[in-house]
């Protein structure tokens, strides 16, 4: 009790002495005090990212051409009728959709196959899990280029095979369904090594011994695959679908790099055509009204998969 | 039900044995406990039972059935793993009918039998709650549950109490021996700890090494165990061991004390006699007597009160020893006293080899 009182009295005491000015201010709440930490990440996160946003989409209520030497002129909804209005803005759309269709499965089929792969128990695993970064590593344009030359008519690995299979070499870039197939066939390249290391970190996190349990329980590896490791990767599989989503609805380099969209417009994507109305165009306008959309597009589909998220968790 | 035989049974990684060449023959519905420090080779022996290890060399035979080659689900063995192992992602039911559903049994049997399960260890409210929901004890009641369910021949447990707080294992270990006397299979559970060995096993198994250094029951492995190791490593406080010489009818210890043992508790005394060896006593088997015979005279280090005993840590001559004393029994630090040690009581080691001579 003793102890007690003598504590009490310092602490009465401490209070009664007026804190230096310097602290003074530090003698918040504590939701002032969070909100004031809070403060330098939120500022900059406005600065790039709420401001561009914001600026993008009051760009898109303008008419805003900087060929045609004209003063920005208010336009309200002119820019998004334009573009209902636009084949190749639905051509591009449609086929920045089909590319997100074919190449997410498939790259998540095939990053699933790497990463069980490099998930074996061998003695070389260190360079077969390293290899698997080597496609994620490299720039997506160079990828485009490496790829170009692949399924170049005359001087291409693919059509060698082809031929040396018995079958007629293809005139890939000449046909609007060779040509979008060859470039849904490397970005499945480029972007499984991403999903493989996501899912091979999954893995990684389901213990041996539930496998040695199961096999106890007599479930044969099928079984398990189905049983034990699927369902323990469906965390690691989703956020692996949200990152690949969100970036095929983005897909540019690519396409660019081994078409440039064509023939015609057949393999450009809602990307390309925002590029070619910003920078090649210059209608600033138009061009963000369309990446209006596209961030639109992008937000849905985040906002489905978290939504799938939470349902699992509840 | 089966009874389990390991012959000749080898285990090496590369040109490391981590078992080598145990013999051990388990009777249908005998409890056994394997045990020993890390690294002896009891768990790596278990799993070769089980078919998680390959077998290098030697036997094991589940029943008449000779099992080295067959894989886990074809032992009809059920194990119970230090880490539970239950499947996170599905329900305690799940968990327990899972290896009946694999085996297609029906959902009407598996039913009863889940119900059953659930029934004797006390977890039918949580049927439909997942691992993550659980306590430790709880999981660890899955886990059997998910065993018993299988009516295997053997059981197979692996530490199954290591990752649970002191109370609750001393629970737990009571709901084991419950069990095993309710349902009767053969066991094997391995374990390091002593005091798990001792109250759960018909007979314990003590391993070093990778080698058997000691079969028996509880009883036997306690009172007489028949090596330095053994007595050392079951029991606590652990067996004492002095080095005394063998003269005539006597022991002679270091510091001149004399204790006289008759030619019988010598075993082959003749053969002994002016021979080194290693005395081991057994905290419990000193007692206070004050009579000149048969008595050692010890200095008083550190006294340890229990309440039910008192823990008396003492010198004789250069070696250190602990006495398990009466509760009243408190000598002063520093002070000299007299031990009286039955006879009958110690055991003898041979000083080089380190085995029991008698």
């Amino acid at each position: 009790m003793a102890v007690l009182s003598i504590s009490a009295t310092d602490s009465a005491k401490d209070s009664e002495r007026p804190s230096p000015v310097w602290t003074r201010w530090l003698d918040l709440s504590d939701r002032a005090m969070a909100v004031l930490l809070l403060l330098p990440a939120a500022v900059l996160l406005a600065l790039i990212i709420v401001y561009p946003i914001g600026r993008l989409v009051y760009t898109s209520f303008f008419n805003l051409s900087l060929t045609s030497g004209l003063p920005a002129e208010f336009v309200g909804l002119e820019n998004y009728r334009i573009m209902l209005d636009d084949p190749v803005f639905w051509e591009t759309t449609w086929n920045t959709v089909l590319i997100t269709l074919i190449t997410v499965p498939g790259a998540l089929l095939l990053g699933l196959g790497l990463a069980l792969l490099a998930n074996l128990p061998f003695a070389m695993q260190w360079p077969v899990r390293l290899s698997l970064l080597i496609p994620w590593a490299l720039p997506l344009s160079f990828a485009g280029l490496i790829f170009a030359w692949f399924f170049h008519y005359e001087y291409g690995v693919v059509n060698d095979v082809l031929n040396r299979l018995g079958f007629e070499g293809i005139i890939w870039f000449n046909s609007p369904n060779w040509a979008f197939a060859a470039i849904c066939l490397t970005i499945i390249w480029k972007t499984s090594s991403f999903m493989a290391l996501i899912i091979l970190a999954g893995l990684q996190t389901i213990p041996r011994s539930l496998y040695e349990a199961a096999d106890v329980d007599g479930a044969g590896r099928l079984r398990q695959f189905f049983e034990i490791t699927l369902p323990l990767l469906k965390p690691a599989i989703v956020v692996a679908l949200i990152f690949r989503t969100i970036t095929a609805l983005q897909t540019f380099d690519i396409p660019y790099m081994m078409t440039g969209g064509g023939p015609g417009s057949s393999t450009a994507t809602l990307a390309m055509y925002i590029h070619q109305n910003t920078v090649s165009f210059l209608d600033l306008g138009y061009g963000s009204a369309l990446a209006v959309v596209m961030f639109i597009l992008s937000m849905g589909v985040t906002a489905i998969y978290l939504r799938i998220i939470r349902t699992k968790e509840a | 039900m089966a009874s389990v035989s390991l012959r000749k049974l080898d285990k090496k990684y590369g040109s490391l044995q981590v078992v080598k060449g145990i013999d051990l023959e388990i009777a249908d519905g005998e409890f056994v406990v394997l045990v020993g420090p890390s690294g002896c080779g009891k768990s790596t022996t278990l799993r070769m039972v089980a078919g998680l290890e390959t077998i290098t060399a030697g036997e094991v035979r589940i029943g008449e059935r000779v099992v080295n080659k067959l894989p886990p689900r074809e032992r009809d063995i059920a194990m119970v793993f230090q880490d539970y192992a239950l499947y996170p992602h599905k329900t305690v039911h799940e968990n327990m009918s899972f290896s009946l559903k694999v085996r297609g049994v029906s959902a009407a049997e598996t039913g009863t039998r889940v119900a059953e399960a659930a029934e004797m260890l006390g977890i039918s409210h949580l049927l439909e709650r997942r691992p993550g929901q659980l306590s430790g004890g709880q999981r660890q009641r899955v886990a059997m549950g998910r065993a018993i369910v299988r009516r295997p021949q053997v059981f197979l447990f692996d530490e199954p109490l290591s990752n649970l707080d002191a109370k609750l294992r001393g629970q737990v270990r009571t709901e084991i021996k419950r069990l095993h006397q309710t349902i009767g299979t053969t066991i094997i559970y391995v374990t390091h700890d002593q005091v798990e060995a001792m109250t759960l096993a018909d007979r314990i198994v003590i391993l070093r090494g990778g080698d058997i250094e000691q079969v028996g029951t509880p009883d036997e492995v306690y009172n007489r165990p028949q090596s330095i190791f053994v007595g050392g490593f079951v029991g606590a406080p652990a067996m004492n061991f002095a080095k005394a010489k063998v003269v005539g009818d006597a022991l002679v210890f270091g510091g001149g004390n004399t204790l006289p043992v008759s030619a019988v508790e010598l075993g082959r005394s003749s053969a002994i006699d002016g021979r080194e060896l290693i005395v081991g006593i057994r905290p419990e088997h000193f007692t206070a007597a004050g009579g000149a015979d048969g008595s050692l005279s010890a200095e008083v280090q550190v006294i340890e009160p229990l309440g039910s005993d008192t823990l008396v840590h003492f010198t004789v001559g250069s070696e250190a020893m602990t006495a398990r004393m009466p509760p009243n029994f408190r000598p002063k630090p520093g002070t000299q006293f007299r031990l009286g040690i039955d006879p009958a009581k110690i055991r003898l080691f041979d000083v080089a080899s380190e085995r029991a001579i008698n």
